[in-house]
């Protein structure tokens, strides 16, 4: 079954066309990649899947159910859950708390129970605060739980930033560049650690990415946009030998 | 006696408005400049339900509290999807409309001459546990899901609609909790002082209610007390200086803002809890 179909998908701003015409689909425990010059339109897609960004026209639906229109908190309730090409964590909560928000929707109480310190709050938050520490152990950081996002080295606040997406439970992760800024080492801990998630998790992940090591390794299938088109669809060995694709990223000879 | 008894009346009804700023800016990063007006819609609503309506006191006070609220829905709508800076100038016209309005709807709320007569029915102990009541509300929801969405909101809307926080829908709870604070010291205020007029309450002391929850600590609801609680006294202990209270607060302003941006208190809480593992460690 499609995890996520996106169809004929278009956005403009102002005049420009950032993402024109595309079509995809996401299959069940699948890693998909979508790669691309600077500029290519990479990360306006995840802003349209996401709801950031109201689409132009296309339509977008996630296990039959159409989320085109829907707004961020609803499509991530169903669950889609992303992070962030540039690192976007709460600076005034805690690691822990920070992973813990991702969680909110799951939590079965309500402002009038947080009032009065109702005993289920109290249940709730432990079971929640429980989860979130599983979670920060899984990726290392659960001795960091106390300090806050600024503090963390910038691999350790990209992990931080996983934890958090995971949290939510999702079926569908779109990663926006995450192994952008990441030593070499780190990177391949990071492709260890996604591998493992999507067979653990029975998740079905989205990258966009630059980095070709990544990539090349763990998707199944890729696609390359330029200028907002989709120019090459395929496995990776395909891709890597396709002549559009080559001439998008090295230019053309003569 | 009775001197210090007053300065601390006022200076409590003062600290529920703080509470009320507190949920809004310090929680939330919602800027408004609006906050008079709700403390006039409160004040003004107690006073006309108890003096012309003749209901009883606690019915006047109910209702002050629930005007607040509705008003503060009313606002909500529109208002909470502008951002920081549109949002506040929207909110300082709603605060000066309100004043212009109990200006010149001079049958019910007297006009300029305000509503004189009110008696004083409210008293120390009454203020304070309503401070403490508040106190414990708002902590209980810093405490949880509820607290962690408003600071994710603070710091990042984009991410925290992303985590699946419904942001308009957080901001509203916000905003009518606050106002509903709000409206309640308002009323407690009217029948503090026994007299009332549309100036009670104007945009500069509502940009003062910003002020002390930033000097106090944004992520501190005992800053934000303290900071408010040592102000307000501050300000009636030392009339003689009246003029360079707002001189210092400037600089106790500008103090903190370049030297500890997080305010004084930082993140740092009064907890009963920490006090009695503290001293039962000192002990054994």
């Amino acid at each position: 079954m499609e995890v996520l179909k996106v169809s004929d998908l278009s956005k403009n701003f102002g005049g420009v066309s950032a993402v024109a015409g595309f079509t995809m689909e996401q299959r069940e425990d699948e890693i998909t990649g979508i790669i691309g010059p600077n500029g290519a339109g990479k990360t306006t897609l995840f802003n349209l899947i996401t709801g950031v960004y109201p689409v132009d026209s296309g339509k977008i639906s996630f296990y039959g159910t159409e989320i085109t229109r829907l707004p961020s908190h609803k499509i991530t309730a169903l669950g889609i859950t992303r992070t962030f090409q540039n690192i976007r964590l709460f600076r005034n909560l805690t690691v822990l708390d920070n992973v813990k928000t991702a969680y909110g929707v799951k939590i079965h109480y309500t402002v009038w129970e947080e009032m009065v310190r109702y005993p289920t709050v109290k249940k709730e938050e432990k079971k929640t605060e429980e989860l979130a520490r599983s979670y920060l152990s899984y990726f290392g950081l659960e001795k960091y739980s106390k300090s806050y996002p600024y503090n963390l080295s910038y691999g350790l606040q990209r992990r931080l930033e996983l934890a958090r997406a995971l949290m939510a439970n999702p079926r569908l992760l779109l990663l926006d560049e995450p192994a952008a800024g990441l030593n070499p080492k780190e990177v391949r801990q990071l492709i260890d650690t996604l591998l493992k998630i999507q067979e653990e998790k029975k998740l079905s992940i989205i990258i966009v990415e630059h980095h070709m090591e990544l990539v090349m390794n763990i998707c199944t299938t890729l696609h390359v946009l330029n200028f907002g088109r989709k120019i090459a669809e395929g496995e990776p060995e395909v891709i890597q030998k396709n002549e559009a694709v080559l001439q998008a990223y090295l230019g053309d000879e003569a | 006696m009775e001197f210090y008894l007053k300065v601390l009346e006022i200076t409590s009804l003062y600290t529920i408005l703080v509470l009320g700023a507190y949920l809004m800016t310090g929680l939330t990063g919602l800027f408004s400049l609006g906050q008079g007006g709700f403390v006039s819609i409160g004040a003004y609503t107690a006073a006309i339900a108890f003096l012309h309506f003749h209901l009883p006191f606690p019915v006047a006070i109910l209702l002050a509290i629930l005007m607040g609220s509705l008003v503060g829905f009313l606002i909500g709508i529109p208002t909470l999807r502008l951002h920081r800076d549109y949002f506040l100038l929207v909110t300082f016209g709603f605060g000066e409309m309100v004043r212009a309005a109990l200006l010149h709807l001079a049958q019910l709320t007297g006009g300029a001459l305000g509503i004189a007569g009110i008696p004083q029915l409210v008293g120390l102990p009454m203020i304070l546990i309503s401070i403490l009541l508040i106190t414990f509300l708002i902590s209980s929801l810093k405490g949880t899901r509820f607290g962690r969405n408003c600071i994710a909101i603070r710091d990042d809307e984009l991410a925290a609609s992303l985590m699946g926080i419904n942001v308009y829908s957080y901001k509203m709870k916000v905003f009518i909790l606050s106002s509903a604070i709000t409206a309640y010291g308002g009323a407690l205020y009217a029948f503090v002082i026994m007299f009332i007029e549309p100036n009670l309450f104007n945009w500069l002391e509502s940009a003062k209610l910003i002020v002390i929850t930033f000097v106090g600590g944004v992520n501190s609801i005992t800053g934000a007390i303290i900071t408010s609680v040592v102000y307000y006294s501050f300000g009636e202990f030392f009339r003689f200086v009246d003029v360079w209270r707002d001189v210092l607060l400037a600089v106790a302003v500008l103090i903190v803002t370049i030297f500890r941006s997080g305010g004084i208190f930082g993140s740092w809480e009064f907890s009963l809890k920490k006090i009695f593992r503290w001293s039962g460690k000192g002990i054994s």
